[in-house]
């Protein structure tokens, strides 16, 4: 039998490395228009700068644009043309300026050398046909050391948690642990991330998206149902909570003690 | 009340803070009444655990009397004295029916964190960084013990705090070192590290029936700790030209049946593979200088075991898998399950089989932590274990 695949998402990580990568280079380009004029061997005042900086614009929506959209083909193309556009740029620079041309030459192969993948994943997403699929499967499980029926009947009355499950659509499904090991509780649901990878790098980063709430939830749970109580230290008073972990308070005991 | 602080890299202080209070009906108070530096908070006190903050209460080791108890903690009364074990277990997982008390599945709140590092959470820890759950430590004068019905032992058995204080942490330790060995008569085990740790492990394999044990420090006012102590050899490892060569000499060229790592991350060697990797260390290029490691599983007999209960805490490098496939060695290791080993260890100090205060060479007030620290951690004044007193 085979196992269900936890992972149905159509973007490949070339085409989010692309992104990525278009937005930490259209980034320094706007941040520092100057410095990156010098590296490619063009002039550091004039309009070059202003030139470098509407670039590193072009190349900035095109990162975001490539992040946030699920099957991102016309943005990749706009890679490829934005390649064609930097070389040509980096041409007229190379041409007008004889200080500094093994800088130009140098950027002019590295685009070269970016470009080779962008028109690869560009082709490749266009032979793609149908709808895009933007959701991703998540799975999120843990194996509480009680039997089933005790189980099921703490969850029936977590009613919070099946709540939150509901609102996102989720299915929940328990199974019997091999080997006398208690009790195996799965979540599934559809991840829609609505600004595309972007979105779901934030709140990943925040400790806010459902996947992370949803682990330390089922922690919890299961504490509870294991041991009656959520166990709570110095430097985390609230228990297991990721968004708590970033700013932990030191080891000490607490002043007032909040139960 | 006061206690002792991690302030920073080298350096600790005793601080007034904020007594303990339950927060769990399954918590205690216990007012301490001895607590010791461990090998591993000189780790922390070295700056190598990541996940520590300024401000933590240290200690893992200590004992006392209960003061306040939940209402979830039926086997303890208040007056009751008590040695408390350092992993924290809930006794309700998996791992802990298992009795896998430091990997217990339910006490450490930032799981999480630790799940990131290790793949897998551990238990959480007193007092040893946040990755193991930020609880305050007991070189204190009250510590809050979590899952107090499940960790701590009742000792009222008129012995003094020094015979039984060690039940926390180092003998345990020790004794699994030596447990994983599988001794079972007529062995040669070497162990590396003549700490306490080490002289623990080095004891309890003798207790265990190993024919000879060979305990291995550049220390001689350790190592003779050892021989006046426990019928043990020594070897100063700074005085042969290659470890593994010298064992193969002394057990007619087989090597040790088991070989014990008590050393861990922070050990020392001499030549110039020490400073290879103690500048890829402080660069922080890798977390462990795992010379007692290395050395073990060359050293070790064909098919033989290899046990580690020094601290490790991230990544090695040169680590000689090869040996370790080819010759089919097996490796055994964890943080050790104190609570599986606190009733058996107390009945052998009880029958006088070992009286584990032999380590102690000073008892200092709690206000002289920050001496203590200094003490062992660059051993002066010959320092093998710092008992605090508050």
């Amino acid at each position: 039998m085979p196992v269900d695949p936890v992972r149905v998402r159509e973007k490949d990580s070339l085409a989010q490395f692309l992104g990525w990568f278009s937005v930490s280079l259209g980034t320094a380009q706007i941040a520092a228009p100057r410095a990156m004029c010098r590296l490619v061997g063009a002039r550091g005042n004039g309009p070059a700068p202003t030139i470098m900086r509407l670039m590193g614009v072009r190349e900035l929506s095109q990162g975001l644009g490539i992040l946030m959209r699920p099957r991102p083909t016309a943005w990749l193309w706009s890679r490829v043309a934005g390649d064609a556009l930097d070389l040509s740029l980096l041409g007229v620079t190379a041409a007008t300026n004889d200080g500094r041309r093994k800088r130009t030459a140098f950027a002019i192969a590295n685009v070269l050398g970016v470009t080779v993948p962008d028109v690869f994943e560009s082709m490749y997403l266009s032979r793609k046909r149908g709808e895009p699929r933007a959701a991703m499967l998540v799975r999120k499980t843990v194996t509480i050391d009680r039997p089933r029926g005790e189980v099921e009947g703490t969850w029936a009355r977590a009613d919070m948690l099946r709540q939150k499950i509901a609102d996102a659509e989720g299915a929940v499904t328990f199974t019997d642990a091999p080997g006398d090991r208690g009790t195996e509780i799965a979540v599934d649901f559809l991840h829609r991330p609505r600004a595309g990878d972007l979105g779901a790098a934030a709140a990943k980063l925040a400790g806010k998206d459902l996947a992370t709430q949803l682990s330390d939830d089922l922690r919890r749970f299961k504490q509870q149902v294991e041991t009656g109580e959520v166990v709570r230290s110095d430097g985390t008073p609230t228990g297991h909570l990721l968004t708590t972990h970033l700013k932990q308070r030191p080891a000490q005991p607490l002043e007032e003690a909040v139960r | 009340m006061k206690a002792t602080c991690w302030m920073g890299r080298n350096s600790v202080e005793v601080e007034n803070v904020p007594d303990p209070k339950i927060l769990n009906d399954r918590d205690a108070i216990v007012r301490i009444t001895s607590t010791a530096i461990c090998g591993s908070d000189l780790h922390l006190y070295d700056g190598y655990i990541p996940t520590m903050k300024r401000g933590d209460v240290l200690g893992h080791e200590f004992m006392g009397e209960v003061v306040e108890k939940g209402k979830g903690v039926a086997n303890l009364n208040v007056g009751d004295r008590v040695v408390v074990p350092f992993p924290i277990a809930c006794g309700n997982c998996w791992a802990c029916r298992h009795e896998l008390y430091s990997v217990c599945e339910n006490s450490n709140p930032n799981a999480r964190l630790a799940e990131k590092m290790f793949g897998f959470p551990t238990a959480g820890i007193f007092g040893y960084s946040h990755l193991t759950g930020g609880f305050a430590g007991g070189q204190a004068e009250y510590v809050r013990v979590p899952f107090a019905d499940v960790g701590p032992i009742k000792v009222d058995n008129g012995l003094p705090d020094e015979a039984v204080l060690f039940l926390s942490d180092i003998f345990p330790t020790g004794y699994m070192g030596a447990e994983m060995c599988d001794i079972s008569g007529g062995e040669v085990i070497a162990v590396w590290g003549a700490g306490p740790v080490g002289q623990f492990a080095a004891a309890s394999a003798k207790m265990l029936g190993a024919e000879r044990v060979i305990l291995i420090d550049r220390f001689d006012y350790r190592l003779r700790i050892a021989e006046e102590n426990t019928d043990v050899e020594t070897l100063n490892y700074e005085n042969v030209d290659s470890v593994p060569e010298a064992l193969k000499e002394l057990t007619g060229g087989r090597g040790p049946d088991a070989c014990i790592d008590a050393v861990g991350m922070e050990a020392h060697f001499h030549g110039p593979l020490y400073a290879y990797d103690r500048m890829k260390q402080a660069m922080r290029m890798e977390t462990e200088r795992p010379f007692a490691l290395r050395e073990a599983i060359m050293s070790c007999r064909n098919g033989g075991i290899v046990s580690i209960v020094g601290v490790y805490g991230g990544l090695v490098d040169k680590f000689p898998i090869g040996a370790l496939m080819n010759r089919g060695l097996s490796i055994r290791t964890g943080q050790c399950h104190v609570q599986r080993y606190l009733r058996p260890l107390l009945e052998r100090i009880q029958n006088g089989d070992i009286d584990p205060s032999f380590v102690i060479t000073h008892e200092l007030s709690l206000d002289d932590a920050a001496r203590g620290y200094e003490l062992f951690k660059h051993k002066r004044d010959d320092c093998l274990k710092v008992v605090l007193k508050p």
